[in-house]
């Protein structure tokens, strides 16, 4: 699919969102903050909303041209949604929420069958009860299911786990990923879990603050994030300013107080930099023999705070840093507070950011 | 109760129902415009809509009487072309019923309307709904308890409504004669036991009325 | 210094000398005879100085206000019904009852209506659809023409046309602002109305017995000077006012 936003005008109320891109992806994320004009922009490709000015293609059909003053209708855009409130209709049952979509015209997009969607989504025992009986998960793949049997050509979600505590996060999922892989429909999701990114996405527009800071493959993003704004957003778990005292081959000399680290030189030639290094390229280790790794910080752990399966370790190596690590890792190194330990971090590991 | 008496009671029901049914079209329409957009002269439109809830019903019924009488812009009108007579005919009740009770149930729509999730809506027309379909299938069911509510509270003003009513009928029981009219011309008449019967039937129907416009207006405990 | 205390005397010497002098009182009469009366208290109060207090309308409402207590100095009412009513109750001084006035009844018709109307079989023509009438069960303008109607058997036919108004003024305005074809209303009453025009006389013979009987009510707040008024009422200058309206005099 090809979806084209151009010369998106639309003044929201701390910023003006303005938007300029085209996407490609079988699965797109709209990646940023709360409150970047997420949901404001999938409002706009509905058609819920109207912009100063904008244009949007889909597919070589224009949706919006405010030059033309044209806007073509809601319910003509073919394009499916589910809010981050889901918006299931309450005074329905399930199989009427299911069905209202479903009318006697041509389906925009690939037609999708009932009982494809029921069964990839696992909905089927839910058809006759009512809306407010469902739990938070059944909700959700009710919703989704809803917008897919309207057999639309675009689907935009909105913040897809956002309303969900973590377990059920890590079960709905696999479903987002059962619909990009079982029904041919581009999806467009809006989302601030990186997460969702990584794993549903193929391609990513980072937007904060209103405006795209940078677009393309989900690794390229996450690795080599644009500035220093998508880079502590990306969730690079330790983020520090720096200098390059240094370039020799390839290789600079970066201080930050009175450590120095070698990294990668950066494309550009810059002077000061912000020094990225993300929490699971960080190795704690006891012994530390002869080993590969440049750059060998001893350290005291400050704190230690569980995150979801991991340990995230707050250290003090002369500036803060950051190391992820497994649980049996932690029980094996015997790791508390207070201990001194040596933080392993490899060369290019280390990504340096014109500051 | 005598059969006139009766008679008079089923008058004035079926004029008040029919009055209610009459007004909920273009009531619900101008609720909904009021609850969902903002358009020039909206808060004139309120105004007026407020109107016949503070002025004076005599004053209302004067107005009516102008308008809707044989020299009036619209009565005019209607006895020239369609040979139509609408003051000191049943028409007329209709009309000073109608004009009296709609704001009731413009208020109540407007705010059960109000509370309808325009997110809703929304979803639903990106599931390909035009918006009459949106309007039937989501927003009035979602609406229904708000608006039956009003409903029912205009109905209940428009069986007790007597002062634009005496100003554009005359007494005419059988063609014109409502409860309260009846009420009145029995007192002035010295026909005190009647008067009181009817009263009583009065009572009773308001009771009832409003008793179950108040069930649907009670806010529902959010699901 | 001396303006507010001047200022003081004044307004402390009207209020004690004002009761003194104006006394009010109040009449409840027939609303057909508002204008005629309106014009002899106006004479009255000049050479007085009391006060007369109006109030117009249906004798049968007038009536029903004073048994349910009104506070009326007198009471000049269309017709002797009401007046009995109230003398079956105990509630006038029958000793200044006398019978004042007489009228004819009058069929009107809006100024610009093309209805020929000669007589009253006329009123039960096809193209006369509504007619309006002091409700004719009670008030006494309504009470006549319905009597006059029966006399000529012609109610039956039309009393499914017939408007019933509060009082007779309300049904000279029906007419006269031309949501009705015709009404029935005294002759003084179309005289005053120039939206109306006169489409035919009750003749005397045919019409009945109208009278307008007045007297003191009892208990009446100020006795004295209602009786006063009532001789007033009953003199020779009144009596000219009353025919210039278009009333027969019964003295």
């Amino acid at each position: 699919m090809s979806l084209r936003l151009k010369n998106i005008s639309l003044p929201l109320a701390d910023f003006v969102l303005e938007v300029d891109v085209e996407m490609h992806g079988r699965v797109t994320a709209v990646f940023g903050p709360s409150g970047a004009g997420k949901t404001s922009l999938l409002d706009l490709i509905a058609g819920l909303r109207v912009a100063r000015s904008a244009f949007i293609q889909l597919d070589g059909s224009v949706l919006t041209d405010t030059a033309k003053k044209f806007s073509r209708a809601t319910h003509r855009r073919g394009i499916g949604y589910v809010p981050q409130d889901l918006a299931l209709f309450p005074h329905l049952s399930v199989r009427q929420n299911l069905f209202y979509g479903r009318k006697a015209r041509e389906a925009d997009g690939p037609s999708v069958s009932f009982e494809h969607v029921l069964k990839v989504l696992e909905i089927e025992p839910l058809i006759s009860r009512g809306v407010t009986e469902l739990s938070g998960g059944e909700k959700q793949r009710v919703a989704l299911a809803r917008a897919l049997l309207a057999s639309p050509r675009l689907l935009l979600l909105d913040e897809p786990l956002a309303s969900l505590d973590v377990p059920l996060r890590e079960k709905i999922i696999p479903y987002l990923g059962r619909v990009r892989d079982e029904f041919q429909i581009p999806m467009l999701c809006v989302t601030h879990d990186r997460f969702v990114a990584l794993t549903l996405a193929d391609e990513i527009v980072v937007l904060m603050g209103g405006k795209i800071m940078q677009t393309g493959p989900v690794s390229d993003v996450f690795n080599f994030p644009a500035n220093a704004e998508v880079a502590r957003f990306v969730g690079v778990e330790t983020l520090q300013p720096g200098r390059i005292t240094g370039v020799n081959e390839g290789l600079a000399t970066v201080t930050i107080n009175r450590v120095t680290l070698t990294a990668l030189a950066p494309a550009t030639p810059a002077d000061a930099v912000f020094i990225c290094i993300r929490g699971e390229d960080v190795v704690l280790q006891r012994d530390v023999a002869v080993s590969s790794v440049r750059n060998r910080l001893p350290a005291r752990i400050i704190a230690i705070r569980p995150e979801g399966a991991l340990f995230r370790v707050e250290l003090d190596a002369g500036f803060t840093l950051f190391a992820l690590v497994t649980r049996p890792a932690c029980d094996e190194l015997g790791l508390r507070e207070g201990d001194s330990i040596t933080a392993l971090i490899k060369t290019p590991a280390i990504h340096l950011v014109p500051r | 109760m005598t059969a006139v008496e009766w008679q008079i009671v089923g008058f004035t029901v079926w004029v008040a129902a029919l009055s209610t049914v009459m007004i909920l079209p273009f009531g619900l329409a101008l609720a909904w415009a009021l609850a969902r957009a903002n358009w020039p002269g909206k808060s004139l439109v309120e105004t007026l809509i407020t109107l016949p809830l503070v002025m004076p019903p005599v004053a209302v019924g004067l107005i009516l009487l102008e308008v809707f009488g044989r020299r009036g812009a619209l009565g005019g009108l209607l006895h020239d072309r369609l040979n139509l007579d609408v003051i000191f005919t049943w028409r007329a009740v209709l009309l000073a019923l109608s004009v009296m009770s709609a704001p009731l149930l413009i208020r109540s729509a407007r705010v059960a309307f109000e509370e309808v999730n325009p997110r809703l809506e929304q979803i639903a027309r990106t599931l390909g709904a035009g918006g009459w379909r949106v309007f039937f299938t989501i927003t009035v069911p979602l609406a229904a308890r708000g608006i039956v509510g009003g409903m029912l509270l205009a109905f209940a003003r428009a069986l007790g409504e007597f002062g634009a009513t005496i100003m554009v009928v005359g007494y005419m029981p059988g063609k014109t004669a409502t409860i309260s009219l009846a009420i009145y011309e029995n007192v002035q008449i010295g026909e005190d036991a009647r008067a009181y019967r009817l009263l009583a039937v009065s009572v009773v129907l308001a009771f009832i009325a409003v008793w179950g416009s108040e069930f649907f207006l009670r806010r529902k405990k959010t699901a | 210094m001396k303006k507010p205390i001047l200022f003081t005397v004044w307004l402390v010497l009207s209020a004690v000398a004002l009761p003194l002098r104006a006394t009010e009182v109040t009449v409840f009469a027939a609303a057909s005879l508002t204008d005629s009366l309106k014009e002899i208290a106006a004479n009255y109060e000049k050479q007085s100085g009391d006060k007369i207090i109006f109030n117009f309308g249906a004798s049968s409402t007038l009536a029903r206000q004073i048994e349910a207590g009104a506070p009326a100095d007198l009471f000049f009412s269309a017709d002797e019904a009401q007046m009995d009513r109230l003398a079956k109750r105990d509630l006038i001084d029958t000793a200044t009852r006398q019978d004042r006035l007489g009228n004819s009844l009058v069929v009107v018709v809006p100024n610009d209506s093309p209805l020929v109307i000669n007589s009253a079989s006329d009123l039960a023509n096809a193209n006369v659809r509504q007619i309006a009438l002091a409700d004719p069960r009670a008030v006494p303008a309504g009470v006549y023409a319905k009597a006059w109607l029966e006399k000529l058997r012609l109610w039956p036919a039309i009393e499914p046309k017939v408007i019933p108004t509060e009082n007779v003024r309300a049904a000279l305005a029906a007419v006269a602002s031309g949501n009705v074809d015709a009404g029935v209303v005294y002759k003084t009453d179309a005289a005053i109305s120039k939206r109306v025009k006169i489409a035919c006389e009750v003749p005397r013979a045919d019409g009945p017995d109208i009278r307008y009987p007045m007297a003191r009510v009892k208990g009446s707040p100020q006795p004295e000077a209602a009786k006063k008024f009532l001789d007033c009422l009953a003199s020779k200058e009144a009596g000219q006012i009353f025919m210039r309206y278009g009333f027969l005099l019964r003295q």
